[in-house]
Formats: structure tokens, sequence, C-alpha cells
């Protein structure tokens, strides 16, 4: 492994760990939590750390070669624009009554993971373009 | 666009990874390259060119592709 990769995967990680917890504290104390304030405060927590993983993805991306530079920003678009296509026939469909009972908290919170899966899913196709086994 | 990067490599008894290393590249880059999915920046392909101590019209061909 490159050691672009490497310190990514070192930044990346204790990232990604500290917003699971985050986000399991929220999930356990924010319904018990009675004032605005420190519910807001456990509520925002989570952005900290994910903060930290937009920081490493944009260094990785930075860093890495051109041709792996070319491969993330395509998948980057692709995510983009699937995600978007997305959730917008999702808000159309809702707009025409669709029976689905959706918090508009959850639409929003899915948006990131969505594009996230949508990313990692675009970046194996793309990848794929430029492998050979010649 | 065809290039001679894999022959110039079997020359010094490089692997992949060894030209990949000396060009600070991935392996998947160097592999691209030779069988022709991707055609490197300028700046890499110099860089390609100065390693192997060759012009870079000897190197990559634009007239034919692979």
């Amino acid at each position: 492994m490159r050691a672009v990769h490497k310190r990514y995967l070192r930044e990346f990680i204790p990232a990604m760990l500290a917003y699971v917890a985050l986000i399991l504290l929220f999930g356990t104390l924010g319904p018990k939590t009675e004032g605005m304030a420190w519910r807001v405060l456990l509520a925002l927590l989570p952005l900290l750390p994910v903060a930290l993983v937009i920081r490493a993805i944009v260094r990785v991306i930075r860093d890495q070669d051109e041709l792996e530079r070319r491969i993330d920003l395509e998948a980057i678009a692709i995510a983009a624009m699937s995600t978007g296509f997305g959730y917008f026939s999702f808000g159309l469909l809702l707009s025409a009554g669709v029976g689905w009972e959706v918090g508009a908290d959850a639409v929003a919170i899915w948006v990131m993971p969505c594009l996230f899966a949508s990313f990692g899913v675009a970046k194996l196709r793309v990848a794929r373009r430029y492998r050979s086994h010649a | 666009m065809h290039n001679h990067v894999r022959e110039l490599r079997g020359e010094q008894s490089w692997s992949q990874a060894d030209l990949a290393e000396r060009l600070d590249v991935s392996r998947q880059t160097v592999n691209a390259i030779e069988t022709g999915k991707y055609d490197p920046s300028l700046p890499l392909a110099f860089k390609i060119a100065k390693l192997f101590g060759r012009p870079i019209e000897s190197i990559f061909d634009p007239g034919s592709s692979t």
C-alpha cells in the first residue's frame, strides 16, 4: 500500500470510529436529554468526525496519482448525480402523495450515507474500466 | 495511444511495482498505461521518458492505438 493510502487510513479509521461512538451516544442519550441546548450539542457532535472524514478524503484525492484521482473524481461525479437523481425522484413521488411515512429528519440524515454508498459502487465500476489482466 | 513502456520495463527487468515506485504512481496506473487503457499526462510521460533515457516520441506513438 502506498504512503498516501496508509495516511488516508490513519486519518479515516479513527474518525469513523469516533463518528460511530458519537452517533450511538446521540441515539442513547438524545431521547432522554431534557434541555434543548444539550440535545443540539449531542446531535451536532458527530459532525466533527464527519468533517475529519471529508478532510481525509480531500487530502487523499489531492495527493494520489493522476489515474487514481481521475477514478475518484469520476466516481464522485456519478455518485453525486445518482444521489441527486434518486432524491429528486423520491421528492416528486412524495409530492405526488405516495403514502410513505418518512420523517424529514430521516430523509436529510440519509443523504451522506447514500452519497458514500453510491460513490463506492461507482468507484468499483470506473476502476474496472482501467483494469486489465494483460 | 500505443506505447513501448512494457518492452522498456522488460529490458530493465523491472516489475510493474518497481516501475510504479520509481515513477511514484500506483501499480494500477503502470498497468493501465502499458495496456493502453490510460494515456498519461504530459508531465508523467516526460517522467517516464527521462527514467528510460529516451525521447518521449520514441516511447509514445499518438498515431496508433492499442
